[in-house]
Order: C-alpha cells, then structure tokens, then sequence
C-alpha cells in the first residue's frame, strides 16, 4: 500500500511535489516559529485532539450497545443522534479548516512574486494550493470520524450490511466536508473575482471572521432528533430542510437505508448543493487562474490613507500604553491572531448568546440562575485563556530587535505591561459584557454581588494565565508543541467546567446570605492578592525572553546513586577500575 | 567616547570577530568598513548590547556598557543593516511605540516626529502600513527612529541602503552635522565613495581581525594610495577583480 502510494506520488510533476509539501506547511506561519519548532508534533496534537474526540463516544456506544435487555429504538436512537452529531462535527471541522486556511487557499501576493519569475505554470501552484489544504481537510475528517466510522456501520447493520453502512457513513461525511470546503471556496472566490483587489483584502478579513462565526453559530444551534418520531415531526414541520446538516442526514438514510421513513426532499438538496458549491469553486478556481493571480500583481505596493482615527485613550503610564496599544493593533490587524481569538470568542460569544436566549424566552426578570453564573466563569476562562495562548505567537521575531534596544525599564515594567493588556482585551471586555448580562436579572444586589466575584476570578485568572510569563506580548518565537494542547482541552473540559459548575451552585446558596457571601470574597481576594504578590515577586528577578526554547531535559542512568549507596565511595576514589566491577556484579545479579 | 578593548565574538567556537580594539570619538565621523562576512554587523550589534559579547569590554565614556545597559541605551542611536520593523504598524504608530518605549514626552515626541517624516519626504505616507512601504521608506523610518532621543552615539549600519540620491545626500550631510554638533557616530557602508566623503578615520575589518584603524589622509601617506578604495582593495579583497569577473563570465558561457 505504502510502495504503490509512493510510486503514485512519484508520477506526480516534480514542481507538484515541492510545492504541495511547501504549501502544506503553510498552515503555520513558518517565520514565527521557535528554533526549536516541531510542526509535524504541533499538527499530531491537533489529529489528536480529534481522534479523542471521535474516540470516547465510539467506545461509549460500544459499552452501551453491550448491554442485556437494551431496547432497539434505544440504540436506533443513539445511532442516530451520533451521526447527527459526528455529520455536524466533520462540518464544523471542514469549515474551521477552511476559514484557518483561507489565505492558503488561494495564491497570495508572496507567492505570486516568489513563484511567477520562476518556470512554474501558474496551474501548477494553483492545484498545490487546493490539494494542500484539501489534504488537511481530509486529515481531520479521518480522525475525527476514525472511530464512529467503524462502530456506528458496525452496530446499525451487524457483519452482514456493514459494507454498505461504511461506505454510507464515509460516503456522506466527505460529501458534508467537501459541501462546506467547496462553498468558503466559492464565496472566497467569486468576492475576489467581482470586487476590486484592495475592496476584497480588506472585504476578506471581516467575510473570514462572519463566516468563522456563522460556522459556529450553526453548529451550537441547530437541533439534534434521537427519536424517528421527532424526526418525522421535524420535517413536516419543515425544520430538517432549514440546517444543512439534515440534508446530509437524509442522504446518508437514503444510502444506508437505517431509517424506516423516507427522508424526503433532504438527500436531492444534498446532491444539489453539494452539486452547485462543487460548480462553484470550480468557477472560483477558473477565476483565480484567469483573472485574481494577474490582479495580484498588479496591486500597487503603497496605498494611500488619508488620515488616523484619534481617540486611543492611553491605559497607564507611557510604557504600559506601547504594549497595550502595540497588542491591540497586533490583534486587529494579524489575521493569524484574530483567527485564533476568535475562536475563543466565538464560543464565549455562544455561551453569551445561549444564556441571554434562556432569558429572553421567559420574557420576565429572574433571580440569577447558576447557568448565568457558570456562563459568566467560562466565558471569563476562555477569553483570558484564549488571550494569553495569542500572546505566545509573534507578529515578527526580526522586528524585535527594537524592543530589545529600547528596553530602557527594568522586566518588571514590561511584565505589568502585559498584565494590563490581558486585562484591557479579555478581562475588563468580558466583565462589562457579564455586567450587560446582568441587568436582565432581579434582584440587583445579586447581580452585583456576581459581578464583584467575577471580577475577583478574573484577577486570579490573569495572574494564574502569566506565572512565569516574562515576555512582551507577541514577541517571543513560538513553539508549536509546548503547550500541549490536548491536555489543556481536556483540563478544561473535565477540570475546569465541572468546577465552575460547582462553584456556581455554592455561589448561588450564598448570594443571600451576607455572612458566607464575604467569607467567600475574602478567600477570593486573598487568592487573587496571593496571586498577584506571587507575580511580582517573580517579576522583580525576571529577564524578559524573546525565544522559546524547550526546557532541557537531563536523563541520567542513575548509576551515581547506585554507586553512592551500594559502595563505600572514599574507598574507590581515584579508581575507576573498581567502578565498572559492581557493575558488572549488578548487571548479572539481576539476570539471575 | 566610545572603546572596544580586545572585542570577540565566537559562534561555536568559530571566532566572527577576533580581539578587536578600536575608539570612536566624539566630534568625528568613524567609518567602519570590511568585505562580506567579515564581522561588521556582529560588532554593531555587540556594541548595541543585542549580542553579548565572548571576550573583551566595550566602554561609553568610559564605563562599561554592560555595568549599566539601561543608561547605555538610553543614550544611543541605531539603524540596523536590514529594515526589519513591525509591518502590521503604520509608520507613525511605529515611531509612537519607539517614542513610548523610550519614555519620551508625548505632544515633544510627536512634534518631532511629524518633523522629521516631513523632512525625510515621508509625511504623506505616514499613515499607510509599513508592510506596504519600501525600501528606502523603511529605511528612512529607521533613521527616524534613531534620531528621535537625540542619542549622543550614532550606530549606523548601512544607513544609504535603499535610499534615493536626494535622501542619501541629506542623510550624508546630516551625518556630519551630527558629529559636528559633538555625537560618537560609528558608521558602516560599503560605499566607500560615500565612507570617504563623510568620515574622518576609518576602520577596515578582514576576517574578524581589525587591518586599519586610522585616518583616511594618514592611510593614504602612508600607503602611497590615491582613495580609500585602493586602501580598502589592498588590505581587505582577496581576489584581483577583473579576474574573477573574468572567470565568472567563462563559467556561464560553457
């Protein structure tokens, strides 16, 4: 398998190949990276993540189908609520792959300059490109449905329909892939083929973020059915034909055959729309060839502004204002920031959305609930956290050379400086935004009592996120790996949320009651104080860093502990003969 | 004034510079030159504190830098060989970020910037982002950055790269008003028509170790030499040029 797929690869043009490993590697900003930066562990990590995702439910409904006296319509039920929801995953994977690659996508500037000169037929770089990110989009689907691929046609159609289950399973995953691959090409596509080049860059930025957002939205939003009744009740009713992922549903029942209903008019609009985007980027990717890639060229290097929007109000003394101000516009204007930002935002924003949709339905002020609280906390959490995982990513190491010059104030400055920027764009925006929330809820003195813990958590967030952080934010090289990202997800989902959840509910006890509420924002204050002496007691002896490094790591064979305990040392001093005797005696003692 | 006693730098174990000793005084124009490779932009960014150094001292005005980075810095000046800058900034919120960092009065600091782009022909661009600007302009936001503290040394590591005839001609000028006006300006090129006009000594480096440390009229008494650059193609090019040239051109042609 290997052999023929090597010996395929081989027959593939020469500039293909070059550039299609070139172009894969693109993902990551290579410029940014730490000397020490292993990118295929960084995307490990991630194929990781996604395995484990795809994994546990796999298992669960393996347990679960194992079971005595278990009820068909019940595991009918869970088969079908899992392939919604792994159908809705692969989606939001595709479209959270293609929004993360939408300046791969198509060729940019760099490499129509780098690669026009050279005798490379544009056609060439332009299908690099495609299969280059088509190849990660494939990445993520293999290891998200890796292990509900196998399970669910395992358990749906027995030993005897499994082939045609798989083949269904797979078949309809790819298709729902492509479909939301295929149209962020079209709509990226056609924007820069009808608009002018410079109203479509900056069009490009905010049209990536909308439809980043809208990717999520939908996938927080839409329904899920676990019965067939629901189901059918569901589609005369006319809600399936509303969520494409109900589309790709009905094409997977018409090719399986699990369900006893018939899905209607769901499996053709799945044919067509996948048919239409298909079109689509195929026309995109005509357009690029015949007309962006010649308009690219074109663009003017220089273009002229007219004037500066005033009214940066300054956020401490003069240093602290450079960092804050130097990281806003870092955020703003570094698409790779924004994008990762935004992915913590985005679901902040969801959590902030769903609460507030809870509130407007009972259409009357309520007492505050432990949903808002909970929701308060995490959207907290993961906007310090979000912030802090950008600060770790430069926006250009060789510009550095001018922090590095004018560093005329001692670490410590520097260090509260990026104290204060994590509060000026994740803790202070995410406490007003709660503090928004909060006029929906009656009493006030509840909402107000909430408010004043969140702020405390917020505090102990930032100064638990900047242990050890002595650097300016986007400075330091980054090294993809160190984080350990499947860890931090997991800690957070099995650490962190069942803590917030808990937390939430004592706060609610205690909201009424004066005396246990203070005991509770005095142990708070006092960890945010401790937290922040901490900081700056660390900071005092601190040397501001600009690469990351890996931290070394010592292995020893432990052989001076065995000398020293098995062996009088001043004995043999000086006699390296008699070292290498116990050994020896050592090593065929434990053989024996 | 600035003192290099015994400078060296070692990359892994591999010497880029070798005991240098030189002093750049004030009042004077100290043109530092050297062939490709042979540890200028090593030297600068020794005396700029960016790179520690492997052996030796480096004294302003008489003390160690490195006793007193801070103060060091506060003092100096540097333009650095390759334009890097912070390309997601306009050029103005650059220069507002170095002002800030270097805890200049603010309505001062933009006074003087809006000054200095006007008179380095960059006003109309001062807005646009970097990314888009070139060469010369990146350059010249450099030299802007470097001048705004009134520094009182001057590193300048190929400050002309870059720049249009009549922006080197003003930077060529100011070069000499500088170190008239009492500055330590310490200035690498390979423009060595230009290192003549404005400089008074030169240093030539040749494979990390210094070769000339004088003035340009004494190196030329004593040399019997017409130019700096017969000096310089004396001490520092290894190769006879018309002959290399020579090969070069019968290498591509068979």
């Amino acid at each position: 398998m290997r052999d023929a797929l090597r010996k395929l690869a081989e027959r593939l043009p020469l500039e293909f190949r070059v550039l299609y490993r070139q172009f894969l590697l693109r993902v990551i900003d290579l410029e940014s990276l730490s000397i020490e930066a292993d990118i295929p562990r960084f995307l490990g990590q991630f194929a990781g993540v996604l395995i484990l995702i795809g994994v546990f439910p796999s298992l669960g409904l393996l347990i679960v189908s194992g079971r005595p006296h278990l009820a068909l319509d019940v595991l009918s039920g869970m088969a079908m609520h899992y392939e919604q929801s792994f159908l809705a995953g692969s989606m939001l994977m595709a479209g959270l792959a293609a929004v993360a690659t939408w300046d791969s996508i198509f060729p940019d500037r760099r490499d129509v300059m780098v690669l026009g000169p050279l005798p490379v037929r544009p056609r060439t770089v332009l299908a690099a490109k495609v299969v280059s990110s088509a190849s990660l989009l494939c990445i993520g689907v293999l290891a998200l449905n890796c292990g509900m691929g196998i399970v669910l046609p395992l358990l749906t159609g027995g030993i005897a329909h499994f082939p045609r289950m798989f083949a269904a399973y797979w078949f309809t995953a790819l298709a729902a892939s492509m479909f939301i691959y295929g149209a962020v090409l079209t709509i990226q596509g056609v924007t820069a083929a009808l608009l002018p080049r410079r109203w479509f860059l900056r069009l490009s930025a905010i049209l990536q973020l909308a439809t980043f957002a809208l990717f999520l939205s939908v996938w927080v939003f839409q329904p899920s059915f676990g019965t067939v009744e629901e189901l059918a009740k569901a589609q005369r009713l006319g809600v399936l034909t509303r969520w494409p992922v109900f589309w790709f549903f009905g094409l997977f029942n018409e090719t399986s055959g699990i369900l006893p209903i018939s899905s209607g008019s769901l499996a053709p609009l799945a044919c067509l729309a996948l048919a239409a985007v298909l079109a689509g980027a195929g026309l995109s990717l005509l357009l690029c060839y015949v007309r962006t890639m010649k308009k690219t060229v074109e663009q003017p290097d220089l273009e002229p502004v007219r004037g500066q929007r005033r009214g940066l109000l300054p956020v401490g003394d003069q240093l602290q204002t450079a960092i804050v101000r130097f990281s806003m516009r870092a955020l703003a204007r570094s698409r790779q920031h924004r994008l990762v930002y935004a992915f913590f935002l985005a679901t902040a924003f969801s959590i902030a959305v769903s609460t507030l949709t809870k509130v407007a339905t009972s259409h009357r002020a309520e007492p505050v609930t432990p949903g808002f609280l909970v929701s308060t906390l995490m959207m907290m959490c993961l906007a310090v956290a979000g912030l802090r995982s950008i600060f770790s990513l430069p926006v250009s190491l060789k510009a550095n050379w001018v922090l590095q010059v004018t560093q005329l104030s001692a670490p410590e400055h520097y260090i509260a400086a990026t104290r204060r920027a994590m509060l000026v764009l994740a803790t202070i925006p995410v406490w007003l935004t709660a503090a928004g929330l909060a006029l929906c809820y009656r009493p006030w003195h509840q909402a107000l009592e909430h408010l004043l813990i969140l702020a405390l958590a917020g505090s102990i967030m930032t100064d638990a996120a900047l242990i050890g952080v002595s650097k300016i934010p986007f400075s330091c090289s980054y090294l993809p790996g160190k984080a350990n990202v499947q860890y931090v997800f997991w800690a957070f989902a099995a650490g962190f949320m069942p803590l917030a959840m808990s937390f939430s509910r004592y706060e609610q006890s205690v909201l009424d009651d004066p005396l246990s509420y203070a005991a509770l924002v005095g142990i708070l204050m006092a960890a945010a104080a401790e937290l922040w002496f901490v900081n700056q007691r660390r900071a005092k002896a601190a040397v501001l860093y600009y690469e990351d490094v890996e931290p070394e790591v010592i292995t020893t064979l432990s052989i001076g502990t065995w000398y020293a305990n098995g062996r009088d040392a001043s004995a043999d001093r000086g006699n390296l003969l008699n070292v290498s005797k116990p050994m020896e005696e050592s090593a065929l003692g434990n053989e024996s | 004034m600035l003192e290099l006693r015994g400078v060296s730098k070692l990359y892994a174990g591999i010497p880029a510079v070798n005991s240098l000793s030189f002093s750049a005084r004030p009042g004077e124009v100290t043109g530092y030159l050297g062939p490709n490779g042979s540890g200028k932009s090593t030297t600068m960014k020794m005396i700029t504190g960016l790179l520690e150094l492997s052996a030796g001292q480096i004294l302003f005005d008489g003390q160690p830098i490195q006793e007193d980075l801070i103060a060091y810095k506060r003092r100096m000046g540097y333009v650095p060989e390759e334009p890097y800058l912070y390309n997601h900034l306009s050029g103005v919120e650059y220069l507002t970020m170095v002002a800030q960092l270097r805890g200049l009065p603010s309505r001062e600091s933009a006074e003087r910037i809006e000054g200095l782009l006007r008179l380095l022909s960059l006003h109309d661009d001062r807005h646009a982002s970097i990314s888009g600007y070139s060469k010369g302009m990146r350059q010249k936001v450099l030299i802007v950055a470097a001048l705004l503290h009134n520094p009182d040394l001057l590193l300048l590591d190929e400050p002309f790269s870059g720049l249009d005839v009549g922006s080197a001609l003003v930077l060529r000028q100011l070069i000499k008003e500088l170190a008239a006006r009492g500055k330590v300006v310490l200035f690498s090129s390979h423009e060595l028509d230009t290192v003549e006009r404005v400089s008074s000594r030169v240093v030539i480096l040749h494979k990390g170790k210094i070769v000339a440390d004088d003035s340009i009229e004494r190196l030329r008494s004593l040399m019997e030499l017409p130019s700096l650059e017969a000096i310089f193609s004396q001490l520092a090019v290894e190769q006879d040029p018309s002959s290399t040239a020579r090969q070069i051109a019968n290498l591509i042609h068979a």
